[in-house]
């Protein structure tokens, strides 16, 4: 590292922007991070441990930790509740930052009759996380000595963490979303888990009997011209629901799915052990109503013949995919660099996706393209080398 | 103040150089990203060659094959970069800062003395022949053989129908996959007549595939997914490839002048070696790593040994350069300037009751234990991750981990026992890990949780010494909670192991002291579970209750 301390923008307070963050502040440099929400961790905070007897490696406990790493950090300055306006230069760079609208919860309005009484409140209200917990005052205002006021900061590089957006189940009306009270998706059963600790069924918050997870909810889908596997959903899915069967032994799950994805280097075991508890069926299914009891009356083409059937689920569970953040055109034309065919930043060179076509500029995770926690967390880490790089070149 | 923090730390010499093992893209791009922060590397490669030439890596969809030899080309041209080809790793002692390797060449055995070492082997890959019972030779080929022949002379598959099975001998992969997607997309260029392609699941997880099988299909390629390999005759120039349709009731066969067979991407032959050497852990699949998220990316249980790309999992290149500069970055955080601040009591053996009797060395999940010539074991304070399952385990109780030394917890726990009024006393002994935190995270969220219960922050579950559990019901507990990771997720891999062992010996102890077991109870749960910690609690203070008070008071 030279003499001159270097700075640096991580754009996205995700688990890729808290990666990179942090890899580059243990090398010396100053962070300045970014984050939309009013809170760091972005979707992968919310997601719930899903281990059974065992770990099953969903890498949720990491982002909590990361994000551990990221708030006892004294060279990052975190930003909540903020984002890019504008960027000058050509390195440094100097990015003028504005407040993004989302202001956290009065702690005390939301929590204030103790957890039990509004869990999802509670746990919303501080950002999911007892790490988050240290940004707030309880009246419902940031910090002023962990979280910065929007500014204009001048950096040496910027890294591109903006992550994804989940698929908006409304894009595939047959699912009934949002019509139908106990279809939900994986990251409302995420949420819900880590809130309460346990699946639950919206309509009546009893625990399912027989439930249902749909793959492929808005990925490998010709006609929304989706033409990517967003490669998470598959162990997210499974894992999930091993874990759930494993709390409840006598619960039902049926898996639809078109392929199953891979998992980690045990995936044969863990998949065998997922078709011993589980029953897998290779189709999607078609469309779905609500009973007259809540139930989820779900219509599918047998495997067997390819004839219509009709199955009555508890709880459908949406495996929606990762899809390219809806800011991304509007920051990659601000920061010069462009979109790939799908939508999420290009990443030109596979000698190194961490580059973008701009010296300078740098893609971690989910911007760049559909990947896991483990994922992101290795691709940030190759983003902070590659900044490093550039920072002593430059 | 200042002058009692020098005295506590220790400034520890580091060895700078670095040892990459590997002379494929992975251990090439390596080398080049640790010898660019200025550290002296020995890249060693069992085989002639370094660069794309080392590498059974598939060449298709890699960025042009003059890139890589670019890149390769660099190893000659930078500073402080040693190759040594035809050579293997023989040996290695030492712990992170300070290894020393021998290094067998055709020749000679080198000696070096290195701070960091990252393992980076490539693939072994075969066709998978007898995993379809079939036979080379013929229509049947390999898929490298396919390869080698759309590369040489593309129009020998004019007009020819060439048929794909995947996924079957072995369970698929993206690049299995990715290798098939070109070689469709190749044959289609090449005016094939036909091209079908067999599979279990279609595995697209990587960038770009779905994408290249859409394209694939459109342009005429037909995909049959099936849950068993399809029956396949191979009769000389010929194969007949069939399979029993059930949705429209029928035997689909096609006859294909080429039947391409999958190949296995497995490990590299070399990894068992290098892992009894270097003593990392094997995970699944004979990969050099375990299947522990503490590990993700590139990190071993033992520090300052790392691994990379094929040597830890089968993804295609431009992941295993990702994890080069994982492992660069990681090897600089080890090797910083040369010298590291470390606490002088992060472990601190009193010689006076060692008896020597190699149970600290045997135990230790991270490889920090080693014997100087007199016969005295060290635990290095780089290497030491401070778990403290050594602590626990020696017979002779001849080790203490700084800030949670034996009379500092037992103080703890009588302390704390103290404070207790009237409720139903419970100790629960928290990984800092896993169930601290999620303890914090209950207690932060306002959920309610028993008044009686006690935490006593542990490094690792296997720093809770049996003798800790039963001072806890000598000293007023009605109920004890040894709380750990989740199996597979512990920090020092077998903490929690030690942890549960422990508690059955304590159960079966209490029981003869005429307590009821269940006054004990060994969870798991992970940093992020507030809501299951809470659970935990609140049930063991029921049970308590039904059980009331303790007979040992």
């Amino acid at each position: 590292m030279n003499s001159q301390t270097k700075k640096v923008m991580v754009i996205g307070g995700g688990i890729a922007g808290m990666t990179a963050a942090w890899e580059l502040a243990r090398a010396g440099v100053e962070v300045a991070l970014v984050e939309k929400a009013a809170f760091l961790g972005g979707y992968s905070i919310q997601y719930a441990c899903k281990a059974t007897d065992q770990c099953q490696q969903c890498g949720a406990c990491g982002v909590e930790k990361m994000l551990a790493n990221v708030i006892g950090e004294p060279r990052i300055r975190v930003y909540l509740a903020a984002e890019a306006a504008a960027v000058a230069g050509d390195g440094p760079f100097t990015v003028t930052l504005r407040a993004s609208g989302n202001q956290p919860e009065a702690i005390d309005a939301a929590c204030g009759k103790g957890y039990e009484k509004d869990p999802a409140a509670c746990a919303a209200a501080r950002g999911y996380s007892i790490h988050n917990a240290v940004f707030y005052k309880a009246d419902g205002g940031f910090d002023p000595r962990r979280v910065a006021a929007p500014e204009s900061v001048e950096v040496d590089a910027v890294v591109v963490a903006t992550g994804f957006v989940p698929f908006n189940p409304d894009e595939k009306p047959t699912y009934r979303y949002r019509q139908v009270a106990n279809v939900v998706t994986g990251l409302d059963l995420e949420r819900a888990k880590r809130v309460y600790g346990d699946v639950r069924r919206p309509s009546d918050g009893a625990l399912p009997k027989k439930m249902a997870f749909i793959q492929c909810v808005g990925s490998r889908d010709e006609r929304l011209g989706h033409l990517w596997c967003s490669q998470a959903c598959c162990p997210y899915a499974l894992r999930s629901a091993l874990a759930t069967r494993f709390k409840h032994p006598e619960l039902d799950i049926t898996v639809f799915y078109m392929d199953i994805q891979n998992t980690t280097n045990s995936f044969d075991t863990f998949y065998e052990q997922c078709r011993q508890s589980m029953r897998f069926v290779r189709t999607i299914p078609v469309d779905m109503y609500e009973t007259e009891d809540g139930g989820v009356r779900t219509r599918f083409m047998a495997e067997e013949d390819g004839l219509p059937v009709e199955e009555i689920f508890d709880l459908v569970v949406l495996s929606v995919g990762i899809m390219p953040g809806n800011d991304n055109p509007a920051l990659a034309e601000m920061l010069g660099i462009g979109l790939g065919a799908e939508g999420f930043f290009a990443r030109p060179d596979l000698l190194n996706t961490s580059a973008t076509v701009r010296n300078g500029l740098f893609v971690a995770g989910t911007a760049g393209g559909p990947m896991t926690i483990s994922g992101s967390m290795a691709s940030a880490g190759q983003s902070a080398a590659a900044v490093l790089q550039y920072l002593g070149r430059a | 103040m200042t002058a009692k923090l020098e005295t506590a730390m220790e400034q520890i010499e580091i060895a700078t150089g670095v040892l990459v093992v590997g002379g494929g893209m992975t251990g090439v791009a390596t080398a080049l990203e640790v010898a660019r922060q200025g550290y002296p590397v020995t890249l060693i490669e069992a085989g002639e060659k370094v660069g794309p030439a080392a590498e059974s890596r598939p060449r298709t969809g890699l960025p042009d094959a003059r890139r890589l030899q670019d890149m390769a080309a660099r190893l000659a041209q930078t500073d402080g970069i040693e190759v040594l080809t035809a050579t293997r790793l023989d040996a290695a002692a030492g712990v992170a800062g300070d290894f020393k390797v021998w290094l067998s060449t055709a020749e000679d055995v080198l000696e070096r003395r290195v701070g960091a070492i990252v393992v980076a082997t490539e693939f072994d890959t075969a066709p998978l022949y007898d995993g379809y019972g079939l036979t080379p030779g013929g229509a049947v080929i390999g898929q490298s053989e396919l390869e080698q022949r759309l590369a040489g002379d593309p129009g020998s598959f004019s007009g020819k129908t060439v048929a794909f099975v995947a996924g079957f001998a072995q369970s698929g992969n993206p690049m299995v996959m990715q290798r098939i997607f070109h070689c469709v997309k190749a044959l289609q260029d090449a005016g094939a007549a036909g091209v079908y392609v067999y599979v279990g699941d279609l595995k697209v997880a990587d960038d770009g595939l779905e994408r290249e099988y859409r394209t694939g299909r459109d342009r005429g390629a037909i995909y049959f997914k099936l849950k068993e390999a399809p029956a396949i005759a191979a009769s000389g120039a010929q194969v007949v490839i069939g399979f029993h349709d059930p949705v429209v009731r029928q035997q689909i066969e096609v006859t294909a002048d080429c039947l391409v067979v999958e190949e296995s991407l497995g490990v590299g032959a070399q990894c068992a070696d290098l892992a009894a050497i270097l003593r990392i852990d094997i995970g699944p699949r004979g990969f050099l790593q375990s299947d522990n998220i503490y590990r993700f990316p590139v990190a071993t249980n033992r520090e300052g040994i790392f691994v990379a790309g094929a040597s830890r999992e089968v993804r295609s290149l431009p992941w295993a350069l990702a994890d080069a500069r994982n492992a660069a970055l990681q090897v600089a955080e080890v090797l910083g300037d040369g010298t590291r601040l470390v606490p002088r009591d992060k472990a601190v053996v009193d010689i006076g009751k060692c008896t020597f009797c190699l149970t600290c060395y045997r135990c230790c999940p991270h490889g920090a234990i080693y014997w100087l010539s007199e016969n005295k074991p060290v635990i290095s304070p780089v290497a030491c991750q401070a778990c403290g399952i050594c602590a626990s385990e020696c017979p002779m109780d001849a080790i203490q981990i700084g800030g949670f030394t034996d009379d500092l917890i037992r103080g703890q726990i009588a302390a704390k026992l103290a404070q207790v009024n009237g409720d139903p006393a419970i100790v629960a002994f928290c990984c800092q890990n896993s169930a601290l935190p999620a303890g914090e995270m209950a207690a932060t969220f306002r959920m309610s949780v028993p008044a009686g219960l006690r935490t006593i922050q542990v490094p690792c579950a296997g720093k809770i010494d049996l003798q800790y559990i039963l001072d806890a019901f000598v000293s007023g507990a009605d109920g004890v909670l040894v709380m750990a990771c989740h199996p597979g997720n512990c920090k020092s891999e077998r903490g929690n192991t030690y942890a549960s062992w422990r508690v059955e010996d304590a159960q079966r102890l209490i029981a003869g002291a005429g307590l009821e077991p269940e006054r004990l109870r060994f969870a798991t749960l992970a940093a992020n579970m507030g809501t299951d910690f809470k659970a935990i609690v609140v049930d063991m203070d029921q049970k308590i209750r039904e059980l009331g008070k303790s007979r040992l008071h």
